[in-house]
């Protein structure tokens, strides 16, 4: 993988900013955009900008044959069995929230999550906690936040019906082992929805293999347009399942009393859609395959060792996860006790664009457990240099100069 | 603390940048919480103390450390002293409106509101004076007798001391001439001559008020706005007098008069007295104003503060 190659397809690093290139270290809140998608989109609004599904003429034709091809483009991409098991969505948080709302639940049903997991996957079942009365439990990480299967099993032993849960944690990037927790789940009669917003982008996933209920992802941190994100369901369970939101594309026909729901996914993609975003979604998708996930992989792995084996040689600062950074993908957090993670953050960006996250990085529950202000977040993606880390070390020794 | 003095600066560039008014925003919550004894939620002030300092580190490390060790102390220090100077602003206003100075009465310093000191500027007498600051003009021993003298008795007392052809005297006069008919004060009329030959001119005023008051007051007003460049003329003189119907050969026998030049010179040795060190300078009721004022510093000086109040 040529980097500088690469790195010529994404507009903003021709960018500077008070005479200074960017450093683009926030890749898990959201990636940069390469060339191609921006292009994608432009196209429907310059060539195709219609209604998909809805009109006979040759523009709605010609949208609903790009949306149908990114559809596809996604469903491989996941390996689904059927492109009708992919679902357009806003985000991730859409995708979970739609589980969430449209699959049955009763009181007493238990619902497992992690307890370091993203607002968007804890705030929905926490709804249900109040209106439907299911119970929520938390999976307890081990010391170093890895995944405690053991733990895992015995809760199981609950009445569990969901085990809703992230695949790679956005806050220190580890992965949990998704294989063996899909088969246990299934084992004790729970389905299994995975929350791959951090994996998505990283990582191949195949939802055949992995035999896995629900998967939801955002295009926004895989090179993709803001505002898409994608719900992979079975076929079998979306089609159980009550439409979430409800309105035009939903239906075949309605009377004045009632509607008659088409099959999924249609039935989930209530209203007029981001064709652009979705058209976008399967450019930056094509475009990821390109560049392959193995090589992506060993970039950010090349990157973490580095900043990695610079942090933990100095005093006072505390990783979050692992200290082996091939556990951690292309995240490295961290904090020092006393120092407000917002104020390196600020300094970061001001002494050399440096752009990196800072605070509880939406998983305040994890941060409150741990009496922890927040933390420095630096997330990479294969875009990145190890140019980029010296910088980022560089400035940082610094500013640990006035910390 | 920082937040205090940023909400202030802040709210004065917002009025032109909309990222200062967001900015501004935050520190008037931060203040907010800062009057009521909470910590600043926003982090306003940790976002500055980040930038500032972030700023200084790719430029001065030491100092950037001592920015950052002792931010607070410093927006102490910072805060006080912008208060400092708006309390100095707000002094300097009210001493402008009151004396035309930002400084304080007849004072020379920079003033804003009158960067030219066009209200302490003086025609310079040319004579050894007594006085090394306006504080120390005086009328005490000075005999004012033989000046003229309007509304005689009047307890409230201005003297002004002016010539002819001086721009500054000229300037102040009518103004003057406006507080006397609004306020009726005992008003003496000194003429110190400093620019030109006015010491004729002077005579000229003198024996006109020995016939006639009104005359007089007539001819002053004539003198001080006259073209400068014909006024000493006696072509001029003699129209003027012709004029305002005074007996010519009369005050032409009183110029003749030995008694009048000397007396006129008196006067002058008696305004020399005073101290006095430019014209025009003006008595009101025992204080010295130098140089041409407002009215309304001149009506404040005789009235107070609330001149506009009385009548």
């Amino acid at each position: 993988m040529n980097i500088d190659h690469i790195r010529q397809d994404f507009p903003i690093f021709q960018q500077q900013h008070n005479g200074k290139p960017i450093i683009y270290f926030d890749s898990a809140c959201q990636s940069l955009r390469p060339q191609v998608v921006i292009d994608a989109i432009d196209s429907y609004y310059l060539r195709s900008s219609a209604c998909m599904g809805r009109s006979m003429h040759y523009l709605a034709a010609e949208v609903t044959r790009l949306c149908d091809e990114s559809r596809k483009t996604v469903a491989k991409f996941l390996n689904a069995s059927k492109k009708d098991e992919i679902i357009f969505t806003r985000n991730t948080t859409e995708g979970i929230n739609l589980v969430a709302h449209s699959q049955q639940f009763k009181k007493g049903d238990v619902i497992l999550i992690s307890d370091k997991e993203h607002n968007s996957n804890l705030l929905p079942w926490q709804q249900l906690v109040q209106k439907q009365g299911v119970i929520l439990k938390i999976i307890p990480s081990q010391v170093d936040n890895t995944f405690d299967l053991d733990a895992f099993e015995k809760l199981l032993s609950l009445n569990v019906k969901l085990v809703a849960i992230g695949s790679t944690s956005n806050l220190d990037g580890l992965t949990i082992p998704m294989a063996p927790i899909i088969k246990k789940a299934h084992a004790a009669g729970a389905l299994v929805i995975l929350d791959a917003a951090q994996t998505a982008p990283h990582q191949r996933i195949d939802v055949k293999t992995l035999n896995v209920d629900f998967l939801a992802f955002s295009g926004h941190k895989m090179l993709g347009p803001s505002g898409t994100g994608i719900l992979y369901g079975k076929h079998s369970l979306l089609e159980k399942m009550d439409p979430f939101l409800v309105g035009g594309e939903t239906v075949s026909s309605t009377t004045y009393e009632t509607g008659v729901f088409l099959p999924p996914p249609e039935k989930f993609e209530a209203g007029l859609q981001d064709y652009a975003g979705i058209i976008g979604l399967g450019a930056a998708i094509n475009y990821l395959q390109k560049i392959g996930f193995d090589a992506i992989q060993n970039q950010e792995h090349l990157l973490n060792a580095a900043l990695t084996e610079e942090m933990l040689k100095i005093s006072g600062i505390t990783l979050i996860g692992p200290d082996d950074p091939r556990l951690r993908g292309g995240i490295c957090s961290f904090y020092k006790k006393g120092t407000d993670s917002h104020q390196i953050a600020l300094m970061l960006d001001q002494m050399a664009n440096i752009e990196i996250r800072s605070g509880q990085h939406c998983v305040h529950s994890w941060f409150h457990a741990h009496d922890l202000a927040g933390s420095v977040r630096v997330s990479f993606y294969f875009y990145n240099t190890l140019g980029e880390v010296e910088a980022f070390l560089d400035n940082f020794h610094q500013i640990e100069k006035v910390l | 603390m920082f937040c205090i003095a940023s909400f202030i600066v802040l709210s004065i560039l917002g009025i032109f940048s909309a990222t200062n008014r967001q900015l501004a925003k935050e520190a008037l919550d931060c203040v907010f919480h800062r009057v009521t004894f909470r910590p600043c939620t926003t982090g306003f002030d940790k976002k500055m103390k980040a930038k500032l300092v972030g700023g200084l580190l790719t430029r001065s490390v030491p100092v950037a450390k001592f920015i950052s060790k002792y931010f607070e102390v410093l927006s102490w220090i910072f805060v006080a002293l912008f208060l400092l100077s708006i309390a100095f602003g707000v002094r300097g206003l009210v001493l402008y409106y009151t004396t035309g100075s930002c400084n304080g009465l007849n004072s020379t310093g920079l003033c804003v509101f009158d960067p030219k000191g066009e209200n302490v500027a003086t025609s310079a007498t040319n004579c050894p004076t007594s006085a090394t600051s306006a504080k120390d003009l005086t009328l005490a021993n000075v005999n004012l007798s033989t000046f003229a003298v309007k509304n005689p008795n009047s307890p409230e007392k201005i003297v002004f001391i002016g010539c002819y052809e001086c721009d500054y005297s000229r300037k102040a006069y009518p103004v003057m001439i406006k507080l006397v008919d609004k306020y009726a004060p005992e008003f003496v009329f000194a003429h110190f001559p400093v620019k030109g030959n006015t010491n004729h001119l002077a005579e000229v005023a003198y024996c006109v008020y020995q016939q006639s008051q009104d005359k007089y007051w007539q001819l002053n007003d004539i003198f001080f706005h006259a073209d400068k460049t014909v006024m000493e003329t006696e072509a001029f003189v003699n129209d003027t007098l012709t004029q305002l119907g005074v007996d010519v050969g009369e005050v032409n026998a009183c110029l003749f008069d030995p008694n009048t030049a000397r007396t006129v010179q008196n006067q002058v040795t008696e305004l020399e007295k005073t101290g006095l060190f430019g014209t025009p300078t003006v008595f009101i009721n025992g204080e010295a104003l130098v140089g041409p004022k407002p009215y309304r510093v001149y009506a404040i000086a005789l009235r107070g503060l609330f001149f506009w109040l009385t009548k």
